[in-house]
């Protein structure tokens, strides 16, 4: 089971989680938290704030987690494991700031305190033992802050090491989202975060289920804020639960999927708030039924139109745009192109926008490969999700009929071969609108659907 | 090269002997020329970083003591591990004894030489049947080489041929005799009608079995063999514990006779098709398989190529030693196409 910071956000709401993990009687539970509420995010200002010789916000930052610990390891009397670690802290805080120097292995050093301390504080409250990712054997490679684990090394330590503690039935409390190199050098996992430590951990023991714990139900049908009758989706794919983890934040990241759907365990998303409602199951295979899942959307992108008639027929200038997108770090979201080869669409999130733009600016316009660089701001992605889909003729039909009888303008068009998916660009005004067609076209209301 | 080598047992000694005679050989055929910069073994270690001397050290073992007790290179209680970080080889040589029960600390042999970047030779098998996907994971990431072609019918080049065939064709399929104490306990029993415990005193007579004959005769010993097989040969991340076991101990005569009546022969065949399994099966007696004596087989399924079957001698200090060398110019070539 993972607990996620807001599950972790005070000594009460770590008392409840300890209650869940409790309340599985006849399993055995290993309990995965990140650090608490905000904290993650508090340690990274505080790097940086001692980096830059910030001494004020330090000292403030610094007050701040000792607060919050503080408060928390009172109420959970656990003192005695809180107080040595923030000690520990400080004087590595102190340290960057005399040296003034920050790298990735000192920042993955500072944050891994979160994590280290929540889970001392969630083994007080269930009366267990707090371990690192490290310590139970969890090995990656030194990309400091986006380290990416040793598969078979961490899944065999881990079998090892937490086997035998699992089965005296002791409380075992593991930190997420951190682990370590094979030199004992403390390591962050970056994306999927404490997800991933679960289902790595999961995957190493042969789990019979994973559990993650958030403040939301599951994956919904939609967003329930634009469509009234948007459902929970009680079962999915693997293959679903990875397409739709680019929409919103609640969502898993798909390389924290990755472990569970290699090995077959299922994975289930559940509510700390609300632990009678049974959530969103996501294994191997779904129950067959509707073609299609869910209708979702993507805020605050930005689509970039890349034309000339110069790029006609040229080869590499599909190379030539996306070697400049990356030099600048672009996240390219959806390609599209059409035939005549006359203009490349892509779409990317709107902070990148301005860098994008000039990258292709200077190396395609200014060499003469390409005329325009368009751009639309405001634009929203739009798809629907459902394995459902694959070999179903007619979707792409009927959803953009559904569109066009309400006179929304589709901007650009992108279908993966996998055919999980099917994704197109609105301006931003109607994003809500098409959203909430797509759910009725396709009978996703509550209940109702096919 | 320079090679540290953990475990003075029959092997090491076998190597030692070996590495001393063909020294000339080696450097004319290969351009190699392997020194011993540290060895260890129960009672501690002894380390000299241009080389000890191969004589002395085989002379003290002759002797029944530690290396540790060799004047200004002796360091009575250094563990393995700690010999490891402390030299400065290149190569390790793993082999100590193959404790199935207890992989863990060869294991960590092996892990400190991959995580202080050097290339690694095992002789022993424990470590490999415990973790041989993860071992193999962090030799890759380190990017050193992970040999351990002794493992497996000793000198006999079991993945040479295995790897050869598989380049060119598909292996389908595997069905080999992997420990020859069994076989010999299986051939007495057929061709002179001996009693299942007389076949296996004979056999601990002639030094094939150990006193404690249960890693042989309870198929533990195949069954190792076959996950490195299985992981190195077929591309499956097995373990030890994916194995279906079943050994010949107190193995029932009337099974050998209904077999001999029907034209065939009892043998305990490791096998790798849907499942990994190891248990007493029947093979023809004009089988490749029905070898005799302490001989190994191991047959490979082909797709194109059909059935070829390798047959040696597949245990043996000597043997042995000849696949560490064999692995050994491989690493020496490998790191040299490479620099």
């Amino acid at each position: 089971m993972k607990f996620g910071g807001t599950s972790m956000a005070s000594a009460e709401t770590i008392r409840r989680c300890a209650t869940l993990v409790r309340a599985q009687d006849g399993h055995q539970v290993v309990a995965v938290v990140s650090a608490m509420s905000g904290m993650t995010d508090a340690l990274l200002e505080l790097a940086d704030a001692a980096h830059h010789g910030n001494r004020v916000r330090m000292h403030a930052l610094l007050g701040q987690v000792h607060e919050l610990h503080e408060q928390a390891a009172a109420d959970l009397n656990a003192q005695d494991a809180i107080t040595p670690l923030l000690a520990q802290l400080d004087a590595l805080v102190a340290g960057i700031s005399a040296v003034g120097e920050l790298t990735a292995r000192s920042r993955d050093a500072v944050l891994s305190f979160g994590e280290r301390m929540s889970s001392q504080l969630m083994a007080a409250a269930l009366e267990g033992v707090a371990l690192t990712g490290h310590e139970v054997g969890i090995v990656t490679d030194d990309h400091f802050g986006e380290a990416n684990p040793l598969m078979e090394l961490s899944r065999y330590q881990v079998a090892e090491r937490l086997g035998p503690r699992m089965a005296s039935g002791e409380h075992v409390v593991v930190t997420g989202f951190i682990a370590a190199t094979q030199h004992d050098v403390v390591t962050t996992i970056g994306r999927g975060g404490s997800d991933y430590t679960a289902t790595i951990l999961g995957a190493a023991i042969g789990a019979d289920e994973i559990w993650i714990w958030s403040d939301v139900d599951g994956l919904m049908s939609a967003d329930p804020r634009i469509v009234e009758d948007a459902h929970l989706l009680d079962h999915i794919s693997f293959n679903e639960a990875i397409e739709m983890g680019q929409f919103g934040a609640k969502s898993m990241h798909p390389r924290a999927l990755e472990p569970a759907a290699e090995y077959g365990i299922p994975v289930r998303m559940r509510n700390t708030f609300n632990p009678e409602c049974d959530g969103t199951l996501i294994t191997g295979q779904a129950p067959a039924g509707g073609t299609v899942r869910a209708a979702l959307r993507l805020k605050g992108s930005a689509l970039l139109n890349v034309s000339g008639a110069a790029m006609v027929g040229l080869p590499g200038t599909a190379a030539r745009i996306f070697t400049a997108l990356a030099e600048v770090g672009a996240n390219i979201q959806v390609i599209s192109q059409s035939v005549s080869e006359a203009g490349i669409s892509i779409v990317l999130p709107a902070s990148q926008l301005d860098q994008a733009r000039t990258a292709l600016e200077r190396q395609l316009v200014r060499p003469g490969i390409a005329r325009h660089v368009d751009v639309q701001e405001d634009a929203h992605v739009v798809a629907i999700v459902g394995s459902g889909m694959a070999g179903v003729p007619g979707i792409a039909a009927r959803l953009f009929t559904a569109i066009a009888a309400r006179e929304i303008n589709v901007i650009a068009i992108a279908q993966g071969s996998s055919e999980l998916s099917i994704c197109f660009v609105v301006h931003s005004d109607e994003s809500a609108e098409a959203v909430r067609v797509l759910h009725a076209e396709f009978g996703l209301g509550g209940g109702t659907h096919e | 090269m320079r090679l540290a080598i953990l475990g003075m047992g029959h092997v090491t000694r076998a190597l030692l002997q070996m590495l001393a005679e063909r020294h000339a050989d080696l450097y004319r055929r290969f351009g190699l020329a392997p020194r011993v910069v540290a060895v260890a073994d129960t009672g501690g270690a002894a380390v000299h970083d241009t080389g000890l001397s191969i004589p002395e050290l085989l002379a003290v073992k002759q002797r029944g003591g530690s290396v540790s007790a060799l004047p200004g290179v002796g360091l009575p209680g250094l563990s393995g591990k700690r010999v490891l970080t402390e030299c400065s080889a290149e190569v390790l040589i793993e082999a100590t004894p193959s404790r199935m029960d207890a992989p863990q600390e060869a294991l960590g042999h092996l892990q400190t030489a991959f995580c202080h970047g050097m290339h690694v030779i095992s002789v022993n098998k424990a470590p490999l049947a415990a973790a041989l996907p993860a071992l193999r994971e962090l030799a890759a990431y380190n990017r050193v080489e992970f040999c351990f072609s002794g493992t497996v019918g000793a000198g006999t080049p079991v993945f040479s041929l295995a790897q050869a065939s598989a380049a060119g064709d598909e292996v389908l399929g595997v069905e080999a005799i992997l420990n020859g104490t069994t076989n010999y306990i299986l051939h007495q029993m057929h061709e002179h009608g001996s009693a299942y415990a007389d076949a296996l005193a004979e056999a601990q007579r002639l030094g094939y079995a150990e006193a404690d004959p249960s890693a042989d005769v309870d198929g533990i010993d195949a069954a190792t063999k076959l996950v490195i097989f299985a992981n190195l040969i077929l591309g499956r991340a097995a373990t030890f514990a994916d194995v279906e076991r079943e050994g010949i101990r107190e193995i029932d005569p009337g099974r050998l006779r209904a077999a001999e009546a029907a034209g065939r022969r009892l043998k305990l065949i490791a096998s790798c098709g849907e499942t990994l399994r190891v248990a007493p099966q029947e093979v023809a007696v004009d089988s490749p398989l029905n070898v005799s004596g302490s001989l190994n087989a191991v047959s490979l399924r082909l797709r194109y190529g059909g059935e070829v079957t390798l047959i040696g001698r597949g245990a043996g200090g000597p043997e042995t030693a000849t696949a560490v060398i064999r692995d050994l110019v491989n690493i020496w070539q490998r790191i040299g196409n490479s620099a």
